[in-house]
C-alpha cells in the first residue's frame, strides 16, 4: 500500500517534469483561421454587362437615387431625406439564422471623384464635373461605356483603382443604371 | 527627437497641402494643433508602461522572453525587431503576441486573448524594447518566412469584398498621396507601419496595433474582416514590414496617428 502511493507519486512527479521540458507548444497560442474567410470574399473575373432596356437614363427619381449615392458612404453614415426607393438599412439573414438590420451601401463614389457641388471630394479618380457636355455630348463616351465602367470597370482597364460595383453583388442592375443617370445628367453647381 | 521632428515635417507639408486644399483634409487645424502636443507626451507611453508592469509580474519581465526565444538579453531588441518570425518549438511563423501566450501556457498560466486591450499593452511594451533598431526582418531566413512573406504579398494583392478592392488599390506606389475623400493615401513603407505601430490613435483614443490597424481598412472597404493572429495576418505584417525595411526605418514604439 505504501509503496503503492509512492510509485504513483513518483510516476506524477515524472510525468509533470517531463511535460516542462518536452511540452508540445505548437498548440498553446491562438492562430484563427481566415484562409476560407478569404475565399468565400472573393468574387468573379472582370465581367461584360450590357446596359439594360429597362434603365431610364432621363427619370428624375434615378438620377436623384444616383446622387444619393454617389455621395454617401452608407446608410448608416447618410444625413439628410433620402430619395425615394432608397433605404437606409436593409435586412440580412446571418448564418443563425437570425435576420438583421444593416446598414445600406452607398457607392460613396465622391471619395474618388470630384462632381458638380461635391464636399471633400477625392482625386484618386478624374473629375466628372461637367461630363455630359465634355464627353457625351461631344460622343467621346456614351451611356454603355459609363454604365460599363461602374459595373465593373477591369473590362477597359485591368489594373483600375475603381471599385467593382455589380460583379462583386454590392448593387443591383437598377442601382449601376441609378448612377448612369446620375453622371450622364445635367448638374447645375449645387 | 528624430521622431518628433519627422513628424514635424510631414505635418508642415499637409499644413501646406491644407492652404490650397480648403476643406479638402480630414485633419483641422485643432485636430493638427493636439497632434503636435501629444507628440511630446503621447497617452499610449501610459499602456506601454502597464504592458511592461503586466510582463513582469505575470511572465518574469524581459530575462524570461529572452530565455523563452533562446537569444541573449543584450540580443533581445535586435530580434524582436526581426518579428514576425518562425520560432521552432512554436511550429509557425508567429508574432510576439503569440510568443507571450506560449509563455504562460508554458508556466501555466492562462493565455491572454490576442484582441485584447491587456495583450496590446504587452505587446507594445515588448516591441518598445527594439526602439532604435532598424526593422530587420530576413524574409529568407527559412522556408516558413519565405513562405509567410508570399501568403502576405498575396493577401495584400487579393481584390475581395463588396467593393473589389485590395491593400494595394489604395496603397500602392502610383496612387500614393492622392486623396481618398479628404484623406492622403499614406506610402505605408514611408510612414513605416512596422516601426510606429502600436500606436495611439486619435480618432479611436486607444492604442492600436499593426493588425488592429489592418482590421481598420478592411472593415471601412468592405473587405471581411480577417481575425488576428490568423496567418494571413501575420503573413500581411511581414510583407508590410519589408516595405519600411527597404526604406531603413527604425522602430519607435508608441506611434501617433491621426
Ligand atoms: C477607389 C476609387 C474610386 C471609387 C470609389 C470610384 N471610382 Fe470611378 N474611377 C476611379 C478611377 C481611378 C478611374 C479612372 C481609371 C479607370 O477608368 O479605371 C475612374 C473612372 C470612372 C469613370 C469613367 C470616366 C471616364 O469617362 O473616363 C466613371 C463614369 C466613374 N469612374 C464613375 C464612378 C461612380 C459612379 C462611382 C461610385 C459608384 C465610382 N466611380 C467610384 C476611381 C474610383
Ligand atoms: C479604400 C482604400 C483603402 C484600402 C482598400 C486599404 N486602405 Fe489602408 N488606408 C487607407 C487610408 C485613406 C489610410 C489613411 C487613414 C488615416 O489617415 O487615418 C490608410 C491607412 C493605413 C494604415 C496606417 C498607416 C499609418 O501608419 O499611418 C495601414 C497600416 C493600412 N492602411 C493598411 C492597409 C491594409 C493592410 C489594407 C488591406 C487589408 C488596406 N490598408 C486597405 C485606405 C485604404
Amino acid at each position: 500500500m505504501h509503496t503503492k502511493i509512492k510509485c504513483l507519486a513518483l510516476t506524477t512527479l515524472f510525468l509533470s517534469s517531463s511535460a516542462l521540458f518536452a511540452a508540445d507548444l505548437t498548440k498553446a497560442y491562438d492562430m484563427p483561421e481566415a484562409t476560407k474567410m478569404i475565399e468565400k470574399d472573393l468574387f468573379p473575373a472582370a465581367t461584360e454587362y450590357a446596359m439594360p432596356k429597362s434603365c431610364d437614363l432621363t427619370d428624375p427619381k434615378a438620377i436623384a437615387r444616383g446622387d444619393f449615392m454617389f455621395n454617401n458612404l452608407n446608410g448608416k453614415k447618410a444625413k439628410g431625406k433620402l430619395p425615394e426607393g432608397l433605404a437606409k438599412f436593409v435586412e440580412k439573414t446571418g448564418k443563425d439564422g437570425k435576420v438583421k438590420k444593416k446598414p445600406k451601401q452607398y457607392g460613396n463614389c465622391i471619395a474618388c471623384h470630384d462632381v458638380e457641388g461635391s464636399k471633400g471630394a477625392g482625386n484618386i479618380g478624374p473629375s466628372l464635373v461637367g461630363y455630359k457636355a465634355m464627353f457625351v455630348d461631344t460622343k467621346v463616351r456614351d451611356a454603355q461605356f459609363v454604365y460599363q465602367k461602374i459595373a465593373d470597370p477591369r473590362i477597359d482597364n485591368a489594373n483600375t483603382h475603381m471599385t467593382v460595383n455589380l460583379t462583386t453583388g454590392l448593387f443591383n442592375e437598377q442601382e449601376i443604371c441609378d448612377y448612369t443617370a446620375y453622371v450622364l445628367s445635367e448638374k447645375k453647381t449645387k | 527627437m528624430k521622431k518628433v521632428l519627422l513628424s514635424l515635417a510631414f505635418l508642415s507639408t499637409m499644413a501646406m497641402l491644407q492652404l490650397n486644399a480648403g476643406e479638402q483634409f480630414a485633419m483641422s487645424d485643432a485636430d493638427r494643433a493636439m497632434y503636435t502636443e501629444m507628440l511630446e507626451n503621447n497617452p499610449a507611453d501610459i499602456f506601454v508602461e502597464e504592458g511592461g508592469e503586466i510582463l513582469e509580474e505575470a511572465l518574469g519581465g524581459e530575462e524570461a522572453l529572452a530565455k523563452f526565444l533562446e537569444v541573449s538579453e543584450k540580443d533581445l531588441p535586435k530580434y524582436i525587431a526581426g518579428f514576425p518570425r518562425y520560432i521552432k518549438k512554436l511550429g509557425n511563423v508567429v508574432g510576439l503576441d503569440q510568443v507571450m501566450q506560449a509563455m504562460q501556457v508554458e508556466q501555466g498560466k492562462e493565455k491572454t486573448k490576442l484582441k485584447s486591450g491587456k495583450m496590446f499593452s504587452m505587446l507594445a511594451y515588448v516591441k518598445s524594447l527594439a526602439n532604435d533598431e532598424l526593422i530587420n526582418i530576413d524574409v529568407e531566413a527559412d522556408e516558413h518566412i519565405k513562405a509567410s512573406y508570399a501568403l502576405g504579398k498575396t493577401t495584400y494583392m487579393t481584390a475581395r469584398g463588396g467593393r473589389g478592392l485590395s491593400c494595394n488599390s489604395c496603397h500602392s506606389a502610383d496612387i500614393i498621396g492622392q486623396v481618398l475623400r479628404t484623406q492622403p493615401l499614406p506610402d505605408l513603407g514611408e510612414v513605416a507601419v512596422a516601426g510606429t505601430w502600436p500606436a495611439y490613435r486619435m480618432t479611436k483614443s486607444s492604442l492600436r496595433t499593426p493588425q488592429r490597424r489592418f482590421q481598420g481598412c478592411m472593415k471601412n472597404a468592405l473587405l471581411k474582416v480577417i481575425p488576428i493572429g490568423s496567418k494571413e495576418m501575420i503573413a500581411l505584417e511581414v510583407y508590410v514590414a519589408t516595405l519600411a525595411q527597404e526604406k531603413g526605418k527604425k522602430i519607435a514604439i508608441p506611434g501617433l496617428k491621426r
